[in-house]
């Protein structure tokens, strides 16, 4: 066991409902649970809090109560829209409330001393931690979803501008890291999210049920998941499409839906996935785009075989074709139709399947992945003096504090019921 | 005690104490910490060892500096003392006017640490400081195919193509395992970095490639002291070279891998040996001869294996260089097909097969390396071959300037009874658009075409003056209508080119410049300098340039650039002119009966809408017609208005039309107006998925599938040909316009036969003629889809699918195959198959080519659905597995003939294709009769019927159907 450090992980927004601030709070939890000094920085609070199991074993600040500012900074792309005023002034007004945030984020790390490391999860906030005073910091910045979807974002500009001076840039598979690599990010490295539920059952596999878990949005692909139990369900009436999550698209995917015989149910949002993936028997992703995608981990850690669209690096090293799940051609959905029926009428297959996915998951278990951001951290510690680095602590400008500061209680009190928590939100940035 | 660093970085320095503390500070600045830096000084005359010394001072603990008592002339010596000097576990090395990427060591360190790799090597990016910043090929990474994604290769057997990276300061090498194997540098000898990495590769058990950039190479052509590596002018320096590629022969030889070794002498054919020969060219004739000479003996050692491995073109160069033919072998090295390259060699053909060099090839191996046929000279548009043009006379007689030359004319492609006119050009190379032109006289000389042009310059050449300082020539060739650009230079039996002093008058005074002086580019070719002789216009100049180069004369220029590229881009922009339909043009009243056709985006006069504005025309409907068309106007019918698609009178005659008639897509974003009614032909039943069907539409982003949408959404009328038509092509393409079931009206004459219509059968008689198709063979079609190769594009060159001599052999006594690629591709047919093979590629349309046909082989092109209609004989012929695209049927359940997936079964099937029509033809008939339903040989009337009947005096046999 590494030395406790003194991490900080910023992000957007600490308690919204969302897949990276799931990932943040586990993260937190994990670097905590071994001694680690854990500080959660938001950039300002989601529009609905949510407590994310937060146990108070790490610090949760935020930079701004709200943000009232542009979200995104001023960038006049033609001569004449510098004279702009309005524009100006609204910049001016972006700007000066940034460097309060700053400010604040200053101070944080100031009270932390040399050494620490700030993990920030997302491009906006990284525009906060570049003003803040990181002297003597180590900074990751990370990028949670495939090179291919930041390319085609609006994101890749700010990704190339922001994290190009990090210590580190952070993606979450080898393919992603080398992609960036290529187009001249030196930086990069990857590491995957960790498995963050542990199965105290599983699912018999016996059940004629396919459980689908995703936002009800256009990359998710809910649409071509339709598309393809109308070809199931035609020759296996007896099974069932259960489909969690809820999105924009939903009324229009259940209008798609009623010319479906009455077998798939939408069963909303879950706070906790192990009911919907214990009463399946398979998984399926139909996603269009995904970075690492959070509900196969889960569906694998509960034996589930997955049926998916080849569409991104994370996929491809969750699940390789034929041994753990069944990986088609994007778009395919005739060969994605033809995956789930091999399944549904060969048991054995499976449970081959499923046993292979539940031991080949614990690849990402957390020890395994806190073991390479150890790596990291002793990459980044590699050659400094250790005499050296108390030697500066000396000359602190203040006393590091011995405990860090508790939280308040959370926000609001973890809502009951089910529909508290999406299985699995879009990473907004 | 110090901590051993776990990284030490070599910098070795010679007399570079300008740019030393630049290299040492990219070392310092590492993200990984505790980097030491070892410099070592080759005895330096300019101070840089004192630069080095205080260095170390500034840096105690991780900057040491080591001199070398005296210079050893190359850089072995001083890594090995680097080495010598240095504790870091890891071990790299830079170079003095190098940089290293600031995340070099951790990316390296933590690789080999990951991996157990002895050596592992990153990116390397060439930095070429005479290309200005930010401006195209400034950056060049070095082999970065070998650095697409991390790989750990055991060992170098494993790729051998490594061996291409065989730079010593991109890579990070594990202390112990130099010493292990005893691996150093050798000194005395240039290219050093050779010998070392091969060694070290080969003894390394364990190498991580990573594809992050480490290393930034500097490089500075233009300089008086280039850096050695780029001193190739030299003969020592290539003999070096050679000595050191034969070091490492002998090294592959003594451990027994010969395999690496050839692997290794194809790299110095692929581009050691490429990089020299190209810059042969402006060398003076004696140090090219011992150059090719010392070239030539090394050759005479390789493997003749090595030939053949190697790029055909390289391959070409060397194995000429070993012959001798010096001349071929340089123009050889010059062709690089990716980059537009001049033809400067003479091409033969012998025996069916094109071959590079004028002489007759010798010996197998020669036969085999000179063949060029697959590059398909024989085949490509006049335009696309770049022969070259070498200057003979350029010299001023009185006020007028004579200049001539002499032109290849590859494999005699522009025949000696084609119409020849040529202008020379002379073009401003920042601006294209401002030229002069000359008349010049060109005419077949021999085996080339020999031009001349006498002007005088002041009247025809009108410089601005300042702006354009610089001017291109070129010798424009009109051959029968089309263009050849060539470009005029040097060549054998040139004069010199330089210094001739052609007089003009610039628009901008006689101050501004008072002539154009010729001198030769880098590539070879004639360009000329405009600049002023006399004192005043040297003054001028000179305040002229010294305007132009403050600051404020800079912004200026930017700014008045800039502003001149956006008004001119924003005017001719494509989305200028759709908005402008959509809020002008298509607000103009709406012209009775003017109808716009458009075939294949306006490739040519074809297909559907050609059978359907026949009609119009034969019936004498009061139509005003008008034809889009992409590049030329050739082919298209006279009685009709042309428009160029995408010009403003296309788009003003789209806004204005009662009818749209095609068979692909008008212009996306182009909103159509209520009163124009769209009659969407289309181009072929279906096999392959389509539209919205498409796993990469389905998969791809909803602005891809809301394009589609909108396109289908124009149409008002669509077309099909049967049930399965409006099943699974109107479905996937999204279709909800009215279904005309017409049958397609290019496939009327299939239905009818010839007899009743005189044009088509002209028409197939006519190219019957043409093709010399008159012997009483049976002319076969040969047409499939286009295969695609790696990376998804179309493959850009069709071989037929039976070799030609074969065919010549086993079927050229029963049968002509008429060759037809798919427009994306161009069909190889080589020149010695002409006996039984014909390309019909360039054939527009291709309904006359099915009725001359008498049997078709294809793989799932759509052409079956329309083929099948004459009821004559169908072969598929899918190699290679091209079944494996999902279709909307089984084809071998349902295909209209027998499959055939080798070569061998297509011969067979086509010499007993009278046989098996026994078993075949009643499949076919249903075939025909399924997917042809509506295709009864009036499609064409009842399009017409049903959207001009108001001119039709009799009324007959309107046929005016809706289906769901």
């Amino acid at each position: 066991m590494a030395a406790p450090r003194e991490v900080f992980i910023v992000c957007n927004n600490a308690d919204e409902m969302g897949g990276l601030q799931r990932w943040a709070h586990h993260m937190a939890r994990l670097l905590a649970g071994r001694g680690d000094r854990v500080t959660l920085v938001g950039i300002t609070r989601g529009p609905e809090p949510y407590h994310h199991g937060r146990d108070g074993s790490y610090a949760v600040e935020v930079l701004h109560r709200e943000w009232r500012a542009p979200a995104m900074a001023w960038r006049p792309a033609k001569p004449l829209e510098h004279l702009n005023a309005v524009a100006r002034g609204r910049e001016l007004w972006r700007s000066a409330a940034q460097r309060r945030g700053a400010a604040r984020l200053s101070e944080l790390f100031a009270a932390a001393g040399p050494g620490a490391v700030v993990i920030v999860a997302q491009v906006w906030a990284m525009e906060w931690v570049r003003l803040a005073d990181t002297s003597g910091l180590r900074v990751v910045a990370m990028s949670h979803e495939s090179y291919k979807a930041t390319r085609m974002s609006s994101r890749y500009r700010r990704v190339r501008e922001h994290y190009a001076d990090a210590d580190r840039m952070l993606v979450l598979t080898a393919e992603d890291a080398d992609a960036w690599a290529r187009d001249g990010m030196t930086n990069v490295d990857h590491i995957p999210n960790a498995l963050h539920v542990t199965p105290t059952v599983h699912p018999t596999l016996d059940l004629p049920v396919v459980a689908c878990v995703g936002r009800l949005s256009q990359e998710k692909g809910m649409d071509l998941m339709l598309e393809v139990w109308e070809r199931v369900s035609a020759a296996h009436p007896g099974w069932r499409l259960h489909v969690y999550g809820g999105g924009p698209d939903e009324e229009e995917l259940r209008a798609q839906a009623a010319g479906i015989s009455g077998s798939v149910e939408f069963r909303g949002v879950v706070a906790d996935v192990e009911e919907a993936l214990v009463e399946a028997s398979i998984f399926a992703l139909p996603s269009r785009a995904e970075g690492f995608p959070m509900s196969v981990l889960e569906a694998m850690a509960y034996g589930l075989p997955t049926v998916a669209f080849d569409c991104a690096p994370g996929v491809r090293v969750l699940i390789e074709d034929g041994r753990d799940g069944v990986l088609v051609p994007p778009g395919d959905t005739a060969a994605f139709a033809a995956a789930l029926e091999r399944l549904i009428v060969d048991r054995d297959l499976r449970r081959a399947l499923g046993a292979a996915a539940r031991a080949s998951v614990l690849r990402f278990h957390p020890d395994a992945v806190l073991a390479r951001w150890d790596r990291l951290f002793d990459l980044f510690h590699r050659g400094l003096d250790h005499r050296d680095l108390h030697h500066r602590d000396l000359h602190h400008r203040g006393p590091p504090p011995a405990v860090p500061e508790r939280p308040a209680a959370p926000a609001l009190e973890p809502r009951a019921g089910r529909e508290a928590e999406p299985a699995l939100g879009g990473d907004s940035f | 005690m110090r901590l051993r660093p776990d990284v030490s970085v070599v910098v070795i320095a010679y007399n570079d104490a300008r740019r030393l503390p630049r290299a040492v500070a990219s070392s310092l600045a590492q993200s990984l910490g505790g980097v030491e830096t070892v410099i070592v000084d080759d005895a330096s005359t300019d101070g840089t060892g004192e630069i080095a010394d205080r260095l170390a001072a500034a840096h105690p603990g991780r900057v040491r500096a080591v001199r070398l008592p005296s210079n050893s002339g190359g850089c072995g010596r001083p890594r090995n003392a680097g080495i010598e000097a240095s504790a870091g576990r890891y071990l790299m090395f830079l170079d003095s006017d190098d940089l290293l990427d600031r995340h070099a060591c951790l990316n390296l360190l933590a690789a080999a640490e990951d991996t157990g790799a002895d050596l592992v090597s990153g990116r390397c990016d060439r930095i070429f400081l005479d290309v200005p910043e930010g401006a195209k090929g400034r950056v060049r990474p070095w082999y970065s195919w070998l650095y697409r994604r991390s790989a750990v290769y055991g060992s170098l057997s494993e790729n051998p193509r490594l061996l291409y990276d065989t730079l010593s300061t991109n890579k990070a090498y594990r202390r112990g395992f130099l010493d292990e194997h005893g691996l150093r540098f050798v000194e005395r000898l240039h290219y050093e970095d050779l010998l070392f990495t091969a060694e070290a590769y080969l003894a390394a058990e364990r190498t991580a490639l990573i594809p992050p950039r480490v290393y930034n190479w500097f490089v500075q052509e233009r300089t008086p002291t280039p850096s050695i590596s780029n001193r190739r002018a030299e003969p020592a320096n290539f003999a070096d070279r050679l000595e050191i590629h034969r070091r490492i022969d002998m090294m592959f030889a003594l451990r027994g891998a010969h395999d690496l070794r050839r692997a290794k002498d194809v790299k110095f054919i692929n581009h050691d040996l490429g990089l020299y020969l190209r810059e042969l060219r402006d060398r003076d004739p004696g140090r090219r001869e011992r150059f090719l000479d010392l070239a030539a003996a090394y050759l005479a050692e390789l493997d003749p294996c090595a030939f053949e491995l190697a790029r055909p073109l390289p391959a070409i160069a060397a194995y000429l260089i070993r012959e001798g033919d010096h001349e071929g072998a340089l123009a050889a090295a010059g062709y690089r097909p990716d980059e537009r390259p001049e033809l400067r060699a003479r091409l033969v053909e012998r025996d069916g097969r094109v071959f590079w060099g004028a002489g007759r090839p010798r010996g197998r191996l020669g036969r085999r390396i000179l063949d060029v046929t697959g590059l398909g000279f024989h085949v490509r548009p006049l335009r696309e071959l770049r022969p070259a043009n070498t200057v003979t006379r350029l010299e001023m007689r009185g006020d007028r300037v004579l200049m001539a030359g002499h032109v290849l004319n590859p494999l005699d492609r522009i025949p000696p009874d084609a119409e020849l006119a040529g202008t020379l050009e002379f073009r401003d190379r920042r601006r294209r658009s401002r030229r002069a032109r000359a008349r010049a006289t060109v005419r077949h000389e021999g085996d080339r075409l020999a031009w001349r042009s006498q002007f005088a310059p002041a009247e025809r050449i009108r410089p601005v003056g300042f702006v354009d300082p610089v001017w291109d020539v070129r010798l424009r060739i009109r051959v029968d209508g089309e263009d050849v650009v060539t470009r005029p230079g040097e060549g054998r039996g040139s004069p010199p080119l330089s210094g001739v002093a052609l007089p003009v008058r610039p628009r901008l005074t006689r101050l501004a410049a008072d002539r154009l002086r010729s001198y030769v580019t880098e590539g070879g070719h004639l360009a000329f300098a405009l600049e002023a002789a006399g004192p005043w216009g040297r003054l001028a100049g000179a305040a002229a340039r010294c305007a132009a180069r403050s600051p404020a004369g800079r912004l200026a220029r930017r700014g008045a650039r800039s502003l001149g590229e956006a008004v001119r881009g924003r005017l001719t922009a494509r989305e200028t002119k759709i908005a402008v339909f959509n809020r002008v043009l298509s607000r103009l009243p709406v012209r009775p009966g003017l109808v716009v056709f458009e075939s294949h985006l306006g490739r040519d006069y074809s297909d559907n809408p050609k059978y359907i504005y026949r009609e119009l025309r034969r019936t004498g409907r009061p139509v005003t017609a008008v034809w889009s068309y992409a590049s030329s106007p050739e082919g298209f019918p006279g009685d009709a208005t042309l428009v160029r698609r995408g010009s403003w009178a296309y788009f003003l005659a789209l806004a204005r039309a009662q009818f749209w008639i095609d068979n692909q897509g008008y212009p996306d974003g182009l909103r159509k107006r209520p009163e124009t009614t769209y009659v969407q032909t289309w181009h072929g039943s279906a096999f392959k998925l389509m539209g919205l069907d498409r796993p990469r539409l389905k998969s791809g982003p909803a602005a891809d599938r809301a394009r589609l949408r909108r396109m289908a959404e124009r149409y008002d009328c669509f077309l099909v040909r049967s049930r399965h038509d409006a099943e699974t092509l109107c479905r996937g393409l999204g279709v909800r316009a009215e279904l005309l079931p017409s049958g397609y009206p290019r496939n009327d004459p299939l239905v009818n036969g010839v007899d009743g219509d005189p044009e088509p059968a002209a028409e197939a008689a006519a190219l019957r003629a043409s093709l010399g198709l008159a012997d009483g063979r049976r002319a076969v079609l040969y047409a499939p889809t286009f295969a695609t190769g790696p990376g998804g594009r179309p493959v850009g060159l069709l071989d037929p699918p039976v070799d030609p001599e074969r065919f010549a052999r086993e079927l050229g006594e029963r049968y002509v195959l008429l060759v037809r690629p798919h427009y994306l591709c161009r069909a190889n047919v080589p020149p010695g198959a002409r006996a039984v093979m014909r390309d019909v590629g360039a054939v527009p349309d291709v309904t006359p080519l099915l009725l001359l046909a008498d049997a078709l082989i294809t793989d799932h092109s759509s052409i079956m659905f329309d083929f099948a209609l004459l009821d004559r004989p169908i072969v598929l012929h899918l190699p290679d597995g091209r079944d494996l695209t999902t279709g909307y049927f089984d084809l071998e359940r349902h295909g209209p003939g027998p499959i055939t997936r080798t070569e061998d079964e297509l011969v067979a099937a086509l010499a007993g294709l009278d046989a098996a029509e026994a078993v075949h033809a009643a499949r076919r008939r249903a075939f025909a009769a399924r997917f042809g339903e509506h295709d009864r040989g009036t499609a064409a009337r009842t399009v017409v019927d049903r959207h001009f009947p108001a001119a039709r005096p009799s009324h007959r046999g309107k046929r005016n159907g809706r289906t769901a």
